[in-house]
């Protein structure tokens, strides 16, 4: 762009400014960085040194050569819904925004595929596509929102990856630029499996760490010939549990199996899109079957057997369109709804076996009352995963870290249950200590080996996922307060 | 030089500082923000964010901005009010947002206070007054100024300034702003002046209050008129309280919320013997309702201003709930429904209208994708904003059916700006209010009813 109207000292903003065409290409002023601060986590906080809005690849490659060349620390952001703080410019780092990049560039229906660019937000391929029989199937439940670059970055799930999968399996190639300003592609012809190593499983779920994907062929599949939703209102968890472990066992696979406890109830009944939901039942289950017509109603009658085995309270199928996807708006703005009931929340993303659901959720209660914060659960129970949010007030002094202490405390819980940290969420800033609760330290080197390969420099969203060494030093800190500047 | 692990610094979790930087009374109210967790669903809803990818122009990014400032990180300065005065006020975050943030108090809240700190000066200040406290508020200088156009209308001097190119002279975005005006009637406020009740056709089931507006009975007084002939036809005695003004709407987007207290006092005081206020522009209907908001300070209006809230209804929703007359005669056309944000997403009204539409016989309706996204026009922001505001109306018409002959919509502003939209664009749809359809198809079953009897 022209530099005409860019009034400041700092050479790197200029410099940055001239390789990008067009205008709104770059943020430098304090009030437009402190939009940048922070992405969906909210905790932590820091200004950017510059946000940069590219358009095309050439143009984040040369940014990032820039980047690289100078020892600027960089990172790339999508739309900014994270929840773990994978976008937080945690070192004043250069934002590369790669939402100007959002053309969906081709769909080939022969061949199942579609090619996006980075910044094309999840629902709209979808979308795009759904007037010919198919969707593109992870649906993280930012999915209104979110950018399939950024789903590529965290490998993010949602409520059908049950089914289905999370991103990983949707994904067939990438072009990635990678932290010294070169150009790759991998998976160039979209051939699943293609021989050696699996670069395309490595890069998904690096939480942008390794380089900047600028390009994504995704898989796309057509539509289920049918689909049918039940609600199920238990009057206890453990029902509502042991009926999530049976419908398993009993050899259906859901593309669907949701739980919400009462305290989530309580959130999305009081928010935008409420249903009507009891308020004094402890549990409810949304579950969705889909697949040919045939059989569909013998797996509708097998679960509301299996509801009613387990004392379901009340059990009912969607009777329309338009009453499922209320059932789902409702489910999947629960996270925002959490602001209807509290200021602030913490959300976990811990991952346990199915059997050992009542257990864990027994654990999260005392958790619950040995920190006195409300705790809500809203989860993928059919995979285990699970998402303790913790309810908070920041404006209280000490309850943010407390907060962050019964987070993390819930994620020991999951993985004393045999389980994992997160199942979608990524690790960001927020579980990078919590990774020692699964890898040694040997095994945390072993992965840091690999990022060296790829980021040499440590330059590309320097800070993340992995835990630092300077523990103490962060904890001497605490309680001081954080401003932007 | 690169980054070893030791070298990154590391934060603390944050805390609020408690200095805020509102020096007024009447700041941004910390229970709105604090029910915003900035999960980023209302994004894709916004139309700056749409146009510009920056979160600074989103919601949830203008939210945590104005929070910014109450926790002093911020100061009150013009790089501040660039990003609340862009938003177009349309509301669309509020019915994206899955816990209800009042981004739209915000907003108007934090432009109460930009004002108080950084008033207007030169001419800017002289074209705000002129609009705001010496025009919009005196119904008959309005009047006059709509006189005025009819004579510039009629005396061919419109068609000589267009033809000649003397259009040239003002500056683009008004002069086409001035080829789409439509042409200027008798406002109801005039021609009814000396009725206390324009008399229901036929049984009388209930009285009504009707707020005319200020542009709508200047610009478009054959809508009142619809309205009117509408509400009467369906058992409704008419009452247009002649000390009634001006809603505040456009003030109170502008920041200026003490005129907007100020107007609200006389409207609620004009309006007080009322039962129902029928209100046919989507924005002055919304600010109506609101008018709680702006008393947060003042227990004893704000009482008052709640009930008269209540009674407020916008017409197709009125028409809805207590029931019309199927109007007989065909409308033969294709249309396209447009949502006003104020409608939408500032009253939740989007079926009643639609419904009132499929219910004349004739009338065709096309699907438009986004058809509650704002035009651009939100109260005078295509004057304060034009650029920004092309852009959304490009937007806007990149998704209206072309195959659609008639838009209808149920707000002023919007109409000039969609009409705007359709002669930019070379379309030729007609833009029109959906009373006036449903007062057309009534209007022709008289005269087939008539032509019958003369048979």
């Amino acid at each position: 762009m022209s530099l005409k109207g860019i009034r400041t000292n700092d050479k790197h903003i200029k410099n940055l400014a001239n390789i990008v065409e067009g205008n709104r290409s770059i943020l430098y002023k304090k009030e437009d960085l402190l939009a940048y601060d922070c992405d969906g986590f909210t905790i932590y906080r820091h200004l950017p040194r510059a946000v940069v809005f590219p358009n095309n690849t050439e143009e984040v490659a040369k940014i990032v050569k820039y980047c690289h060349e100078h020892d600027l620390p960089f990172l790339a952001r999508g739309a900014g819904t994270g929840l773990s703080g994978g976008a937080i410019p945690l070192n004043g780092e250069v934002i590369i925004s790669l939402v100007k990049m959002k053309r969906l560039i081709s769909v080939d229906f022969e061949n199942r595929r579609a090619v996006v660019e980075p910044g094309f937000v999840n629902l709209k391929l979808t979308n795009s596509i759904s007037d010919k029989g198919y969707y593109y199937a992870p649906d993280p439940s930012s999915q209104y929102c979110c950018t399939i670059g950024g789903n590529v970055g965290e490998n993010a799930g949602g409520a059908h990856c049950l089914k289905y999968g999370v991103t990983t399996n949707h994904i067939l190639g990438l072009e990635v630029v990678l932290p010294n300003g070169e150009v790759i592609e991998i998976g160039k012809d979209g051939i699943p499996d293609a021989p050696g190593y699996d670069l395309l499983g490595l890069l998904t779920g690096s939480e942008g760490t390794l380089g900047i994907v600028t390009k994504i062929t995704v898989r796309i599949l057509k539509n289920p010939e049918a689909k049918q939703t039940v609600l199920a209102y238990f009057d206890n968890v453990a029902d509502g549990s042991q009926a999530v472990s049976d419908i398993i066992s009993a050899g259906i696979v859901p593309a669907a199996l949701e739980m919400m406890d009462q305290i989530a109830i309580e959130a999305v009944e009081a928010a935008a899109f409420p249903v009507g939901h009891p308020k004094d039942i402890e549990a409810l289950l949304l579950i969705e079957v889909d697949g040919i017509s045939a059989g569909i109603d013998e797996q509708i009658h097998q679960i509301l057997e299996v509801c009613k085995r387990n004392h379901v309270r009340e059990v009912k199928v969607a009777q329309s369109e338009e009453e499922r996807a209320r059932w789902w708006a409702n489910r999947k703005t629960g996270f925002g709804a959490m602001g209807a009931i509290s200021p602030d929340y913490l959300v976990q993303d811990g991952v346990i076996p199915r059997s050992k659901l009542p257990e864990v959720l027994n654990r999260i209660h005392e958790i619950s009352r040995e920190y006195g914060l409300r705790i809500a659960n809203i989860f993928h129970a059919g995979d285990g995963n699970l998402h303790p949010l913790v309810l908070f007030d920041a404006r209280k002094p000490g309850e943010t870290e407390k907060a962050l202490k019964a987070g993390s405390a819930c994620l020991q819980a999951c993985a004393d249950a045999g389980g994992s940290i997160t199942g979608e969420h990524g690790v960001g800033i927020e579980k990078r200590e919590e990774m020692r609760f699964i890898f040694s330290d040997e095994e945390i080197a072993a992965q840091t080996d690999i990022r060296e390969v790829f980021n040499p420099k440590n330059l590309l969203n320097a800070g993340k996922l992995f835990p630092t060494p300077g523990r103490c030093l962060e904890v001497k800190k605490e309680g001081k307060s954080v401003t932007a500047s | 030089m690169g980054l070893n692990e030791s070298d990154l610094i590391k934060e603390p979790a944050c805390q609020t500082n408690s200095f805020s930087n509102y020096l007024w009374s009447d700041p941004p109210d910390e229970n709105k923000w604090a029910d915003c967790v900035h999960c980023g669903m209302c994004l894709e809803s916004c139309p700056t964010y749409e146009i510009t990818g920056q979160e600074q122009h989103s919601p949830r990014g203008r939210v945590h901005l104005i929070k910014s400032v109450a926790e002093g990180k911020l100061e009150v300065n013009e790089h501040f009010m660039d990003p609340v005065f862009a938003c177009l006020d349309c509301r669309a975050c509020t019915t994206a947002c899955p816990a209800d943030v009042d981004v739209g108090g915000l907003i108007e809240e934090a432009r109460g206070q930009i004002r108080q700190a950084m008033p207007l000066k030169g001419w800017k200040k002289a074209v705000s007054h002129l609009f705001l406290h010496s025009l919009f508020p005196h119904h008959n200088r309005l009047y006059t100024l709509g006189n005025v156009l009819k004579l510039y209308q009629k005396s061919g001097m419109q068609t000589f300034v267009r033809k000649t190119g003397l259009i040239n002279i003002i500056p683009q975005h008004l002069a086409e702003m001035e080829a789409i005006m439509p042409e200027v009637k008798k406002p109801v406020r005039k021609k009814y002046k000396h009725e206390k009740v324009i008399k229901a056709k036929g049984e009388t089931k209930s009285t009504v209050a009707f707020l005319t507006g200020c542009v709508m009975d200047v610009m478009f007084s054959e809508i009142n008129e619809a309205t009117i002939n509408v509400l009467t036809r369906n058992g409704n005695d008419v009452m247009i309280p002649q000390n009634q003004t001006c809603c505040g709407a456009l003030h109170v987007h502008a920041g200026d919320r003490e005129m907007g207290r100020k107007l609200a006092k006389q409207n609620i005081e004009a309006f007080q013997h009322a039962e129902k206020v029928i209100v046919n522009s989507a924005g002055c209907g919304c600010m109506l309702k609101e008018y709680p908001e702006l008393f947060r300070e003042d227990p004893v209006w704000r009482q008052k201003a709640e009930t008269f809230s209540k009674k407020v209804e916008d017409i197709s929703k009125y028409l809805y709930d207590t029931g019309y007359k199927r109007p007989i005669a065909e409308i033969k056309a294709r249309v396209v429904y447009h949502d006003a944000c104020h409608l939408a997403h500032g009253q939740g009204i989007r079926d009643e209208p639609r419904s009132l539409l499929l219910d004349i016989p004739g009338v065709e309706m096309v699907e438009m994708a986004n058809a509650d996204r704002c035009c651009g026009s939100a109260g005078i922001y295509n004057i304060t904003n034009p650029e920004m505001a092309k852009e959304v109306l490009d937007s806007k018409m990149k998704n209206v059916p072309k195959e659609a002959e008639m838009i209808v919509m149920g707000n002023p502003g919007c109409m000039l700006q969609m009409a705007m939209g359709v002669q930019k664009n070379g379309r030729n749809q007609k833009i029109v209010h959906t009373v006036q359809l449903l007062d057309w198809a009534y209007q022709k079953e008289d005269r087939l009813k008539e032509g019958e009897e003369c048979l």
